[in-house]
C-alpha cells in the first residue's frame, strides 16, 4: 500500500508543478518569463515518463524539450526587437470569460473522463528497454513502427528547407542580386 | 515482402521519390538549369498522375499500419489531377525574380505536402493517420509564408501555423482518448472493440471532429480561413481551398464510413449542425468580400458544407458522391484561381471591382471565369450542376429532406454572389478596364483541361460509372 | 521498503534546507538601504537595457541542431539492436538516413552553415 500512495504522491507532486507552471506560462507578462516556465512544464511531463519507468522517453523529453525547443523558443524570442517589452493587460472581461470556458470544458472532459468505466488490462506492464523499443521500431509486424520511423524523415527534411527558405537572407535584398 | 511492399505502396514511393529527386536536382544543377528542375518535375508528377491509373490490387502492409484498396488510389488520383494543374499554374509565378531562386524548394515542399495527404488516406491507424496529417500541414506553414517579403504572406504562415498547432492539439486529445477506450490505435481493433456508444467515446469523437473541422475550415472552426487564404501567394491558396481541402474530406469520409460506423447516430448529427452552419455563414460572408481571394475562400467555406450533405449516406453512395463532388469542385475552383493568377500575375490586382469590364478586353478568360463560377454554384449544363445534384440526391435518400431544402436556399444565395462577379465582368462599366492578358503556355494549358474537365466530367457518365466501380471494391 | 526510506529522505532534506532559511530569517538582523541593491562587483550602473537583439544565424544553427538531435534519438535505440536484426536494420537506417543527409547536404549548398 505503502508504495502505491507515494507514487501517487509523486504523481501529484509533479502535476500540480506542470499546472502552476502552465497557468504561469499564459498569465505571464513578459515573454521571456513565459519561456522559461514553460521549461519547467516540460520538465515536469519528463518526470512522468520517469515515473512510468520510461526512462527512454524521459531522456528524450529534457533533451529535445528542455534543451532543444526552449533554447529554439529563447533564440527567436531575442531575435525579435521587442523582447524587453510586456504584454498589453488583458481585460477582465476577456478573462473571466476565457476562464469560464476553460473550466466548463474542463470539468465536462474530467466529468466523462471520471464517469468512464475503463477495461482494466491483464498485460502486465509492457518492458520499456531500449532495446525493446528498437526492435519495435525497427519492426515490419503488428505494433512495429517501421513506417512512421521513416516517414517522419520525409517531415524533417521538409522542415529543414523549409526552415532554411523561410529564414536564410535573400540574395536579391542585398545589393548585388548575382552574388549568392 | 520487399517486392509486395514496393508494388503496394508504388503510388507514395513515386511521389517521395519525385520530391526527393526535385531537391537533389536542385542540389548539383547550376544556376543557369535551376528553371528546368521544374519541367523535369512536371513531366515525372504527369507520369505519376497517368500511373496511378492503371488498374492494380490493393492490400494491407505492416500489420494493418497502412493499407490500400482501389478507393483509396481513386482518392489520390484525383488529389493528382488537382496539384497537376496546380503546378501548372505555379509555372509564371514560381519565374519571377523573388521565387525564382527558392523555386525547387517550392515543388518539393508541396509534393511532400501531397505524400502526407496520401498516407492520411491510406493509414490503418491512428499514429500513421497523425504524421500524414502533420506531413500535410506543417510545411503548409511554409508555403503560405512563401513570398516572405510581404508581411501579409508571413502574417498567412504564422496564423496557419498557430491555429493547425492548435487543431492538432485537440485531434490528438481525442486520439489519446480513442486509445484510453479501445486499448489499441489499430482502425481494425476500433472498429472490433468499440461495439456501442459510451460517453467517452463520444467525446474522443467531438475533439477527432473539431480537429479535422479546422482543417476543412467549417464553421465555427473557419476563423483562420480568409485570413491565411488572402495572405498566401495565389497558388498556395488554390493549393489550399481545393487539395488540402479534398484531402481531408476524403479522410473525414473514410473514418466515419469505415472506422465509427457504429457512432452513426453521434456523429450524423453533429455532421447536420456543422452543414447547416457551415453553408449559410460562408456563403452570407461570401456576399461581402471585396478581394477575390476572400471571396474564393468563403466561397470554398460553404462547398465544404455541401461536401458534408455525403457523409450523411453512409453507403457506398456516400463516398462515391464525395469524390465525384471534390473532382468536380477541384476542376471549377481550379479554372476560377487560374484566371484569377493570371489577372494578379499581369497586373498585380485582386479586388472584385478591378475585374469591371474584364470582358471587354480579356473575352476568353473571362468566359472561363463565367464557366468555373457556374459550375461551383450548380448550373445546369456544367459539370457542378450533376455534382450538386448527386450530393442532394445521397442525402434525400438518407431521409434528410430538411437539409437539402436548406442546401437549396443556399445554392440560390451562391448564385446570387457569383452572378455578382459575372455581372462585374460582363455588364459594370469601367473607363479603364485591365489591360488584354497573354499568360504563359502552362497556365493556358492548366485553364484549358479546367474547362475541357467541367464539360465532361457533367455529361459523360463514365466517369461517374468509374468511380462507382472503384468505390464498390472497396 | 526502498519508497518509506525515499519518504523519509525527502522529509529529512526539506525539513533541513527549510530549518536553515528560518533559522537565518529569524536570527539575522535586518536592514536595507539603497546601495545595497545596486549591482557590485564591476561596480558600473547599466546603460539603458540589456535585451540585445539576436543574429538570425543562431536561430538557424539552434534549427539545424534540433532537426539532428532529432535524428540522433532515433538513431539511438537503433543502434542498440542493430547486430541482432542485422541487415534489415541496416537497410531501414539508410533510408533515413539518406533522406536526412540530403537536408544537410542542402542546408550545406545553400550556405546556411556559414556565419553571416
Amino acid at each position: 500500500m505503502m508504495s502505491i500512495t507515494f507514487h501517487q504522491a509523486v504523481f501529484y507532486f509533479f502535476s500540480a508543478i506542470i499546472v502552476i507552471f502552465s497557468i504561469l506560462t499564459v498569465t505571464s507578462k513578459r515573454i521571456l518569463r513565459a519561456a522559461t516556465f514553460l521549461l519547467f512544464v516540460l520538465l515536469g511531463t519528463a518526470a512522468f515518463y520517469f515515473i512510468l519507468n520510461y526512462a527512454f522517453m524521459g531522456a528524450l523529453q529534457i533533451t529535445l524539450y528542455a534543451g532543444g525547443i526552449v533554447v529554439l523558443i529563447i533564440f527567436s524570442i531575442l531575435l525579435t526587437s521587442h523582447v524587453g517589452e510586456r504584454f498589453e493587460p488583458i481585460g477582465w472581461g476577456k478573462m473571466i470569460a476565457s476562464a469560464l470556458v476553460s473550466l466548463i470544458g474542463a470539468g465536462f472532459t474530467l466529468y466523462v473522463l471520471l464517469n468512464a468505466d475503463f477495461i482494466p488490462t491483464q498485460a502486465p506492464l509492457p518492458d520499456a528497454s531500449v532495446k525493446n523499443i528498437g526492435t519495435a521500431l525497427l519492426s515490419y509486424e503488428r505494433n512495429g513502427f517501421v513506417l512512421p520511423f521513416e516517414v517522419v524523415s520525409l517531415l524533417l527534411l521538409a522542415a529543414i528547407v523549409g526552415a532554411i527558405v523561410i529564414a536564410r537572407k535573400e540574395p536579391h535584398d542585398t545589393e548585388n542580386p548575382n552574388n549568392e | 515482402m520487399t517486392y509486395s511492399i514496393i508494388s503496394i505502396m508504388r503510388q507514395e514511393l513515386g511521389l517521395v521519390v519525385i520530391a526527393l529527386l526535385v531537391l537533389f536536382f536542385d542540389l548539383v544543377v547550376n544556376e543557369k538549369n535551376k528553371q528546368k528542375v521544374f519541367l523535369i518535375a512536371l513531366a515525372l508528377f504527369g507520369l505519376h498522375t497517368l500511373a496511378g491509373f492503371f488498374p492494380f490490387e490493393g492490400g494491407n502492409l505492416f500489420g494493418g499500419m497502412y493499407s490500400t484498396q482501389p478507393v483509396h488510389i481513386l482518392m489520390k488520383n484525383v488529389l493528382n489531377i488537382g496539384v497537376f494543374l496546380v503546378l501548372l499554374m505555379s509555372a509564371s509565378w514560381l519565374k519571377t525574380p523573388q521565387i525564382a531562386n527558392k523555386s525547387n524548394e517550392f515543388l518539393m515542399i508541396l509534393l511532400t505536402t501531397l505524400s502526407g495527404m496520401y498516407f492520411m488516406i491510406s493509414a490503418g491507424d491512428f499514429l500513421m493517420f497523425y504524421i500524414g496529417l502533420e506531413i500535410a500541414s506543417i510545411p503548409m506553414a511554409i508555403l503560405a509564408a512563401y513570398e516572405k517579403f510581404k508581411s501579409r504572406s508571413e502574417e498567412a504562415g504564422i496564423k496557419f501555423l498557430l491555429n493547425s498547432a492548435l487543431s492538432t492539439g485537440f485531434l490528438l486529445f481525442g486520439l489519446s482518448l480513442f486509445y484510453a477506450a479501445a486499448g489499441s490505435i489499430y482502425f481494425d481493433d476500433l472498429t472490433r472493440t468499440l461495439s456501442q456508444p459510451s460517453p467517452l467515446v463520444a467525446l474522443a469523437l467531438t475533439f477527432l471532429l473539431s480537429g479535422l473541422a479546422f482543417k476543412l475550415s467549417l464553421v465555427p472552426f473557419h476563423f483562420w480561413t480568409a485570413d491565411v487564404y488572402e495572405g498566401s501567394p495565389m497558388v498556395v491558396t488554390s493549393y489550399f481551398s481545393v487539395i488540402s481541402k479534398g484531402a481531408v474530406a476524403f479522410v473525414l469520409g473514410i473514418l466515419l464510413f469505415k472506422v465509427f460506423p457504429v457512432f452513426e447516430g453521434l456523429w450524423q448529427n453533429v455532421i447536420y449542425t456543422l452543414a447547416v452552419a457551415t453553408m449559410f455563414l460562408g456563403n452570407l460572408f461570401a456576399i461581402r468580400q471585396k478581394n477575390i481571394k476572400r471571396f474564393l475562400a468563403f466561397s470554398s467555406i460553404a462547398q465544404a458544407g455541401f461536401i458534408l450533405l455525403g457523409l450523411l449516406h453512409t453507403d457506398n453512395l456516400g463516398i462515391i458522391v464525395i469524390i465525384y463532388f471534390v473532382l468536380i469542385y477541384i476542376l471549377s475552383n481550379l479554372a476560377a484561381f487560374g484566371v484569377a493568377q493570371a489577372v494578379y500575375a499581369a497586373s498585380g490586382k485582386e479586388n472584385i471591382e478591378d475585374y469591371n469590364g474584364f470582358y471587354k478586353t480579356n473575352p476568353r478568360l473571362a468566359l472561363i471565369m463565367m464557366l468555373a463560377l457556374f459550375s461551383l454554384s450548380g448550373i445546369p449544363p456544367v459539370a457542378g450542376f450533376f455534382s450538386k445534384f448527386f450530393l442532394f440526391t445521397a442525402a434525400a435518400k438518407a431521409g434528410y429532406y430538411w437539409l437539402v431544402f436548406i442546401a437549396v436556399v443556399n445554392t440560390t444565395i451562391a448564385l446570387y454572389y457569383y452572378l455578382l462577379v459575372v455581372k462585374a465582368m460582363f455588364i459594370n462599366p469601367n473607363p479603364e478596364p485591365l489591360p488584354t492578358i497573354r499568360s504563359d503556355k502552362y497556365l493556358r494549358s492548366a485553364l484549358f483541361i479546367t474547362v475541357i474537365g467541367i464539360f465532361l466530367t457533367g455529361i459523360l457518365s463514365p466517369v461517374f460509372e468509374y468511380i462507382q466501380a472503384m468505390v464498390d471494391k472497396f | 521498503m526502498t519508497s518509506g526510506l525515499l519518504i523519509t529522505f525527502f522529509i529529512t532534506a526539506i525539513v533541513l534546507v527549510a530549518a536553515g532559511i528560518l533559522a537565518a530569517w529569524l536570527l539575522a538582523p535586518s536592514s536595507f538601504n539603497k546601495q545595497k541593491s545596486q549591482p557590485y562587483e564591476c561596480g558600473i550602473p547599466t546603460k539603458g537595457t540589456s535585451w540585445m537583439q539576436f543574429n538570425v544565424g543562431y536561430y538557424l544553427f539552434a534549427l539545424l541542431f534540433l532537426i539532428f538531435d532529432v535524428e540522433t534519438v532515433f538513431l539511438f535505440p537503433w543502434a542498440v539492436v542493430m547486430k541482432t536484426i542485422g541487415m534489415t536494420a541496416f537497410v531501414e537506417i539508410l533510408i533515413f538516413f539518406v533522406i536526412i543527409v540530403l537536408g544537410l547536404a542542402y542546408a550545406w549548398k545553400k550556405q546556411a552553415l556559414k556565419w553571416q
